[in-house]
């Protein structure tokens, strides 16, 4: 079925799930490039933001703005946390004990989070009226505006605090020279912490943004994961702009491999990305080719 | 181990009259733990003892079991033909794993490709519906070895016994020869064993299709205990199971991939009344084991006595 | 070399025992009867527990009631997380150890077929809700739905699309796994019976966020109305899609979604106005005319952490009570000295019973151990009422 006609909004509707993935990929990139630890967890640390918003906006019924304001903060304290207590006593342990450390610290939220409201489908209430817009015949909904201009909102943020601020030259600093940082009297641990939180909180408005557009269960971290892998690898292990490439990239492929081609492949787009991006071009797009010292 | 023959051989010998003492819910709660232990020591090996992070485990294991089912349903080959054809299943797929480690692939890449390989696997099974049954699962018909039903789980557990006790003496022989030296050199630092003259693509493979063969043969065990396979079995899920054997019993232990497998079985049927907790505990045993038993159980039997120190496994 | 000949002499006698059945009154005694509850109390399977809670409210409110022929119903409760190889050591722990009567409740297909053969081998009756038709066509001994299988409902949902006028195409969206082919399979099949054609075949993922593709597919072939074998939050995502799209076709659910909850995800009801249906499994509305009954027993006999958090019973909790309806009728005629055989014997007696609760009554035979077949259908009307419907056009008169 060439519905050639079909394109145009098929590639609007890939860029506005794109900029979800490249929200979370973008909050598994900071958090990797302070640390080199892929947090396995991350996904449900994506949930827990969700139903923090949740708690504080329709359980104890404040604005959504405050709600999120909330939400945010304790998933940074959450993610800080973990950094500090978990992770950095192992700090010099094999990969895989960090990674399955991730992946246990998830696994355990997700149960805490199961129990609290395993039997019920939560739907977070939008702040702002559903309409939708025509451009031609592409269907735009405020959804969609408001996702891609959120995000773009944010990403305008952050290069504004990584370039100009005192604060992000630090965090650029650690960034490129850990040992360097350290010499500088960078208080590298907490640096590392405060990525932690940061990635944290910025993968928490994903989720708020994902509870938004469909509903909340404990295990929607899981599926975000994966995407979020498949959005790094392509952009670029490590690259923050290549982390929103890959994201829009990857949910435009998505639609249109599902639509052209057939619906079964969206699932394993996000499973074969990763596979022939690191087998002919390991670095992705904008990343860079690393070199093992021994 | 380091375990004398003879000592080593009580250890199957008494646990072949327990079958008297259980009820057809343990015995088949001893079966599975069995069945875990080759599905540990073969991660285990490329994990713990090759030092690579290969997360696609759970596509051998998925494999093993479909190969074995698939050909019992459908060319009504009895169990014991089917053995081999799923551990040669299961190692080819781990040599197919290991492509991307002998490209250069590492670390969380290594693990993220393994990863998607292994999910890749379980679409199939759900797609490919004609040879797998797809997502309504398959039934398993029973096994026999020799014309001798294996219908109950009384029978089943010695015909496992025997298998395990042959991996395990198997991949002991493995670890404490050339190749385990091998695997342990590359480990610690692959360039300097390179340089040392050690063909590591070599071993690498082997360490990949070896892992792969023995939880491919523990697959077709789990298809005959279970007796139902559907690509749900083979998830995420099943995969943090099986990291949760190796880091709790002791990466690059032998032992420990017992150890693991025996509690990570056995430890859950606690929650089968009190089902809310299972995951947040599940989580939690994990995280304490990593931050204060970072090298597993073993490590604690280790220092029991020096008998069960396992030179390869420095705990 | 003793000890070898005594070893292997054990061997052989464990290996040729042969393992008994269950006797025939397992979990019978003169003043208790054991059941076991088996489900999905942990994992992501776990939004269908009030498909176990329900029945268990029955049996408490039995119990309240002096029991059956002077006997209490005692529940052993174990989790199978949806998954086979948990499910079967759950189940294998109630038959062997708990010494269950029966095993109730299983919404999970996946484990209900793993664990069928151990339970014909031992004897073991099973009535649960799991959709796949497998269970229980053929008829084993002991097997029974009282609930409709997934192809019951699948018929429906074909059904009640075909009674709308002029609908000849039509469009699956599907998950893969086996519960949804047990609905897209059997609501494919009679739609072709019925001159119907498949126009789409849509799949999405569980936990997918995005119906994009699936949405502007079904749009462009044209179909007049979609099967949505779907969990709930799929389906929600894929309504939200037809409904950003403008696609005029009817989209009806399967019973994997609860009706009230996906309409409250929907702030503006609108559109889902004669657009969105589902097979509809009682009588009447829930907790209204027959079935407040229900609602009074889940709210009396459930605790705190068996309700959802509102304490509002949903849709799943009424569905699941008929399993314990039929079982505890069955109880009744087996008599004062029921064992297994009587007790299935009683369940294949059963003709036109009427459980208050379904839309159909129960009829069983010796060949036959699906207890239900016909159901409505629920949408809502045109002032965004919740109806129930006999076919398109043809509401249920209201009872209140």
């Amino acid at each position: 079925m060439m519905l050639l006609s079909l394109l145009p909004q098929l590639v609007v509707s890939g860029i506005s799930t794109g900029m979800l993935y490249a929200l979370i990929a973008l909050s598994m990139t900071v958090v990797y490039r302070a640390t080199t630890v892929v947090n396995f967890g991350h996904g449900d640390m994506v949930a827990a933001g969700a139903y923090a918003s949740f708690v504080f906006g329709v359980g104890f019924g404040l604005p959504f703005l405050v709600a999120m304001a909330l939400a945010l903060a304790v998933l940074f304290l959450g993610g800080f946390a973990v950094q500090r207590f978990l992770m950095q006593p192992i700090i010099a342990a094999p990969h895989l004990s960090l990674a399955m450390m991730a992946l246990a610290v998830g696994y355990t939220l997700r149960g805490g989070m199961r129990l609290e409201w395993g039997n019920e489908t939560i739907n977070l209430p939008r702040p702002y009226p559903q309409d939708v817009y025509m451009l031609g015949d592409v269907v735009i909904t405020t959804d969609d505006l408001v996702i891609c201009g959120f995000v773009i909102l944010l990403l305008a943020a952050l290069f504004v605090l990584l370039q100009v601020t005192p604060l992000g030259k630090v965090i650029q600093a650690t960034f490129q020279s850990q040992r360097g940082a350290a010499l500088v009297g960078i208080n590298v641990p907490a640096f590392h912490a405060a990525m932690w939180g940061g990635g944290a909180a910025l993968g928490a408005i994903g989720g708020i943004m994902l509870a938004m557009i469909t509903p909340l269960t404990p295990d929607l971290g899981q599926w975000t994961l994966v995407q979020g892998f498949a959005a790094m690898t392509l952009g670029g292990f490590g690259s923050l702009g290549g982390a929103v490439a890959g994201g829009i990239l990857l949910g435009v492929t998505e639609k249109l491999l599902g639509f052209y081609v057939n619906t079964m492949f969206i699932e394993i787009t996000g499973y074969l990305v990763p596979i022939i991006v690191l087998l002919l071009r390991p670095q992705g797009l904008f990343g860079r080719r690393t070199i093992v010292r021994v | 181990m380091v375990i004398g023959r003879r000592w080593f051989w009580l250890i199957p010998l008494g646990l072949l009259p327990v079958p008297l003492l259980l009820n057809p819910y343990q015995q088949y709660v001893l079966n599975t733990a069995l069945l875990y232990v080759p599905v540990g020591i073969g991660f285990n090996l490329v994990v713990g003892n090759l030092g690579l992070l290969a997360f696609s485990n759970v596509a051998y294991f998925g494999l093993g079991a479909y190969t074995s089912g698939i050909m019992m349903a459908t060319l009504g080959a009895p169990w014991w033909l089917t053995i081999v054809p799923a551990a040669i299943v299961g190692g080819l797929a781990g040599s197919l794993a290991s492509i991307p480690a002998l490209r250069g692939v590492r670390l969380f890449y290594l693990a993220i490709m393994t990863l998607a390989f292994g999910e890749l696997m379980r679409w199939t099974y759900i797609r490919w519906e004609s040879l797998t049954g797809g997502s309504m699962g398959m039934a398993v018909p029973t096994a026999h070895l020799f014309g001798w039903a294996l219908d109950s789980d009384a029978r089943k557990f010695f015909v496992f016994l025997a298998l395990v006790v042959v991996i395990v003496i198997g991949t002991d022989k493995l670890l404490r020869s050339r190749f385990g030296r091998a695997f342990q050199a590359i480990k610690d630092n692959e360039v300097a064993a390179a340089a040392m003259g050690i063909p590591t693509d070599r071993y690498i493979v082997l360490a990949f299709a070896w892992g792969g063969a023995v939880v491919g043969i523990g697959g077709a065990m789990f298809a005959i205990s279970v007796g139902h396979l559907s690509p749900a079995s083979f998830d995420m899920t099943e995969l943090i199971l099986q990291f949760a054997i190796i880091m709790v019993g002791g990466l690059g232990s032998l032992m420990g991939s017992i150890i693991g497998a025996v509690i990570i079985t056995i430890a859950p049927q606690v929650f089968i009344s009190f089902p809310g907790f299972a995951e947040l505990v599940f989580g939690l045993l994990i995280i304490l084991v990593i931050l204060f038993l970072p090298r597993g159980l073993a490590s604690l039997v280790a220092r029991v006595h020096p008998m069960f120190v396992e030179r390869y496994y420095r705990g | 070399m003793r000890i070898w000949q005594a070893l292997l002499a054990l061997v052989v006698a464990t290996g040729l025992a042969r393992p008994a059945g269950a006797d025939s009154t397992q979990g019978i005694t003169d003043t208790t009867i054991t059941i076991g509850n088996l489900g999905p109390f942990s994992g992501s399977a776990s939004v269908f527990t009030p498909l176990n809670y329900g029945p268990e409210a029955y049996l408490r409110y039995i119990n309240s009631q002096g029991g059956v022929n002077g006997r209490k119903f005692v529940t052993v409760f174990a989790d199978s997380s949806c998954n086979e190889a948990k499910g079967i050591a759950a189940a294998k722990k109630l038959v062997s150890e708990d010494k269950v009567f029966m095993i109730m409740g299983n919404p999970c297909s996946g484990v209900a077929m793993a664990i069928k053969p151990m339970l014909v081998q031992e004897g073991v009756p099973w009535m649960g809700s799991s959709a796949n038709p497998k269970i229980s066509t053929p008829a084993s001994p002991g097997i029974f739905h009282a609930v409709y299988p997934g192809s019951e409902a699948g018929r429906a949902m074909a059904t009640f699309a075909l009674s709308k006028p002029g609908t000849t195409k039509f469009a699956l969206a599907m998950h893969s796994d086996d519960w949804a082919h047990g609905y897209c399979d059997a609501a494919t099949d009679y739609i072709k019976a019925h001159g119907g054609e498949i126009v789409a075949t849509t799949v999405m993922e569980h936990g997918a966020t995005d119906g994009t593709a699936q949405a502007l597919q079904i749009k462009a072939s044209g179909a007049q109305a979609v099967m949505g074998c779907l969990y709930q939050p799929e389906l929600v995502v894929l309504l939200r899609e037809l409904q950003k799209y403008q696609v005029g076709a009817i989209t009806v659910g399967a019973l994997g979604a609860d009706f009230n909850q996906v309409v409250a995800a929907f702030p503006n009801r609108d559109w889902l106005k004669q657009h969105f249906f589902q097979p509809y499994q009682f009588q009447a509305k829930i907790g209204t005319g027959p079935l407040k009954k229900f609602h009074d027993i889940f709210v009396k006999y459930l605790t705190k952490d068996e309700l959802p958090k509102d304490g509002v019973p949903t849709n799943f909790y009424y569905y699941g009570v008929p399993v314990a309806i039929v079982a505890v009728e069955a109880f009744r005629r087996a008599g004062p000295h029921p064992t297994r055989e009587s007790w299935e014997k009683a369940i294949e007696s059963l003709k036109d019973f009427d459980t208050g609760v379904l839309a159909d009554t129960e009829t069983f035979g010796p060949d036959n151990h699906v207890g239900v077949h016909k159901m409505y259908a629920v949408g809502l009307d045109a002032q965004g009422q919740e109806t129930v419907y006999k076919a398109w056009g043809d509401p249920l008169p209201n009872a209140e």
